[in-house]
């Protein structure tokens, strides 16, 4: 490379590396803020519930199970907990999925969900409910996840396909992901109309999206499925920051922004078809969190992809504490209050950007 | 340095669309201006010359053929400015050139890349924009950014596609002045497609005139800009005169 540029006096700090640190000092500010707002919110959600448990025996509980009651130890470590994390793993996967659909797509109302992951899943959740088939080597009680997931990881492979055919052109792949949508409901739409009322209601209740259902192997499951590809995200957060400079500007650097699509699908794909197939069509965090967390920490990926995974994890955490508070021993399926949670959020976030001069 | 294209075509599908282009050697310091109607070929032959679309043919620069050595080494000598401007997303300017170093490895310390982009950002009078959102900015302005986006990578083989369609005339000049300066400083090449032809008179070395993906007059100004070759490209009376600084001056008449 010729260097084509005046010297520099590498000495001095310039003014521009003052006011971009000072900036990036606010954003983790904002990033630590709401790591702190997710541990407070996980607090509250273990605490909920209509058992009686105090803040001293959950305590105690945490650090010495031994130490409580039977059922006590039981409500919190095979309850509670299990709820607790299971909403903060899942939002943060769909948040994580939610941000990278959105950016390679350039287009904000792109996730995993428009792509047909979650129609997918009813499909093969609808079959499993209505028709209980059975799965050699698959326990009874796995095989509607097993199903929902074959139908989201199915629905990844076509849109695989299509982003291979088409050389990665982001309209096809929404376009298809749309079209996939259509069909899935269709077909889910027939077995639906063959169940009985006991199944129909099942599936419904399964469409909204539910955390209760999920133990220490589904946690773990989402967890390991999260931590192996965040990396493989945090890897990409620069060509991720420059993608959103254009396509013609990343394409002119040399970089394969076909190639960088594909990966990012695949992994966007496989997270939230881990994610839903547990728990249920949780569509709208993922969407949502990326949103709220481009509102603060603006589009640096560096501190947007953190910054997604935490926004979209409390969004959940917070519709999961208020879950089971609202209306005292019922449990109301999440999937009915995230929207409720993160509307007014996201427009109280972009009321206050509205307000500030720019 | 030197550049030397040689029959070079490029196809969509299984039509051709350049045509065994060639043009006279260029050699360090030396800006190319690549002149032509809308739909001429233009844009195509930059991202050929850039390795962004594959071609055939042979492009040599600084001994090493483009088709050889591949286009990951090919893109660490090239940096083109594209003729769309960096999108008005809430991305800042300097978000946007940091990431572009970074997601390409370029080998500066923080402190360095930041005294590159504020010195970049002075030149090109962003240095007020250098925190404020793409979408904030105009046009104009996003333009400067793309090329910021070129300058940023100190490029031996700089790229401009329409660089200045979107400046006012008092940008034009800075930016092609800073062009110039900067070529003839680092001994580097440019080659930039430009519909202005006063300023590709101007400023250019050697002048390519295409014309349906074909190069029909290559060579210094003086020589490629005359009343049969522009009648031929862009159906167009006129006359050229000899302005006081030695540069070929278009007069348009009027259209044939």
């Amino acid at each position: 490379m010729v260097n084509i540029l005046r010297p520099i006096d590498m000495m001095q700090t310039s003014t521009l590396e003052v006011e971009f640190s000072r900036l990036s000092r606010r954003r983790i500010f904002i990033l630590s803020g709401l790591l702190a707002a997710l541990v407070l919110s996980l607090w509250l959600d273990i605490l909920a519930g209509p058992s009686g448990l105090s803040a001293g025996q959950i305590v105690d509980g945490l650090i010495s199970p031994q130490s409580l009651e039977l059922r006590h130890k039981i409500i919190l470590w095979d309850v509670r907990l299990p709820d607790a994390l299971i909403a903060i793993v899942v939002g943060a996967a769909l948040g994580l999925s939610g941000i990278e659909t959105q950016t390679v797509l350039d287009n904000p109302l792109a996730s995993p969900f428009t792509l047909g992951v979650s129609s997918a899943a009813v499909l093969g959740a609808s079959v499993a409910i209505v028709l209980l088939p059975t799965i050699p080597f698959v326990p009874p009680a796995f095989i509607l996840p097993v199903l929902a997931l074959i139908g989201a990881l199915g629905s990844s492979c076509l849109i695989l396909m299509v982003v291979r055919l088409s050389g990665g052109a982001r309209e096809t792949v929404i376009l298809f992901g749309i079209a996939l949508v259509f069909l899935c409901n269709a077909i889910a739409s027939g077995f639906h109309l063959i169940a009985d009322a006991d199944a129909l209601q099942q599936v419904v209740f399964w469409t909204i999206g539910n955390l209760t259902k999920a133990g220490w192997l589904e946690v773990a499951i989402v967890t390991c499925c999260f931590l192996v590809i965040f990396p493989f995200s945090l890897k990409h957060v620069w060509l991720l920051t420059l993608l959103r400079g254009g396509e013609a500007h990343a394409r002119s650097t040399g970089i394969n922004v076909s190639r960088l699509r594909t990966w990012v699908i695949i992994r966007a794909s496989i997270l939230a078809a881990f994610a839903v197939c547990f728990v249920g069509t949780i569509g709208f965090v993922g969407l949502v969190g990326p949103h709220i967390a481009r509102l603060l920490l603006g589009e640096d990926h560096r501190m947007l992809v953190p910054g997604a995974v935490l926004c979209s994890a409390l969004i959940l955490s917070i519709a999961s504490g208020l879950s089971k508070t609202l209306i005292p021993g019922v449990i109301i399926p999440v999937g009915i209050l995230t929207a409720i949670v993160g509307v007014p959020l996201f427009l109280s976030l972009l009321v206050q950007r509205r307000r500030r001069p720019s | 340095m030197r550049l030397s294209v040689k029959n070079l075509s490029a196809f969509y599908g299984k039509k051709k669309i350049l045509h065994d282009i060639s043009f006279p050697d260029v050699r360090g310091g030396m800006i190319v201006g690549l002149l032509g109607p809308n739909a001429s070929g233009k844009s195509t032959l930059m991202k050929c010359l850039s390795g962004e679309k594959k071609s055939k043919g042979d492009v040599v620069f600084d001994g090493e053929n483009l088709h050889v050595v591949g286009g990951k080494r090919w893109s660490e000598k090239v940096a083109t400015m594209p003729q769309t401007a960096p999108a008005p997303t809430a991305l800042t300017p300097t978000e946007l050139m940091w990431s572009t170093a970074r997601a390409l490895a370029l080998p500066y310390s923080n402190r360095e890349l930041s005294w590159k982009i504020e010195r970049i950002f002075d030149d090109l009078g962003l240095s007020d924009f250098q925190l404020d959102a793409l979408h904030t900015l105009s046009g104009g302005k996003r333009q400067l950014i793309g090329l910021a986006l070129a300058f940023i990578r100190e490029p031996e083989l700089l790229l401009l596609d329409e660089p200045t369609s979107a400046l006012d005339l008092h940008w034009r000049m800075i930016v092609l002045d800073l062009v110039k300066n900067k070529v003839q400083q680092s001994g580097s090449v440019s080659i930039a497609a430009l519909h202005d032809l006063d300023l590709a008179a101007r400023y250019c070395d050697l002048l390519a005139l295409m014309e349906n993906g074909k190069v029909i007059a290559s060579g210094t100004p003086k020589e490629v800009l005359t009343r049969d070759n522009l009648a031929r490209v862009y159906h167009v009376k006129t006359e050229i005169d000899l302005s006081k600084h030695g540069y070929p001056r278009v007069d348009v008449i009027g259209a044939i």
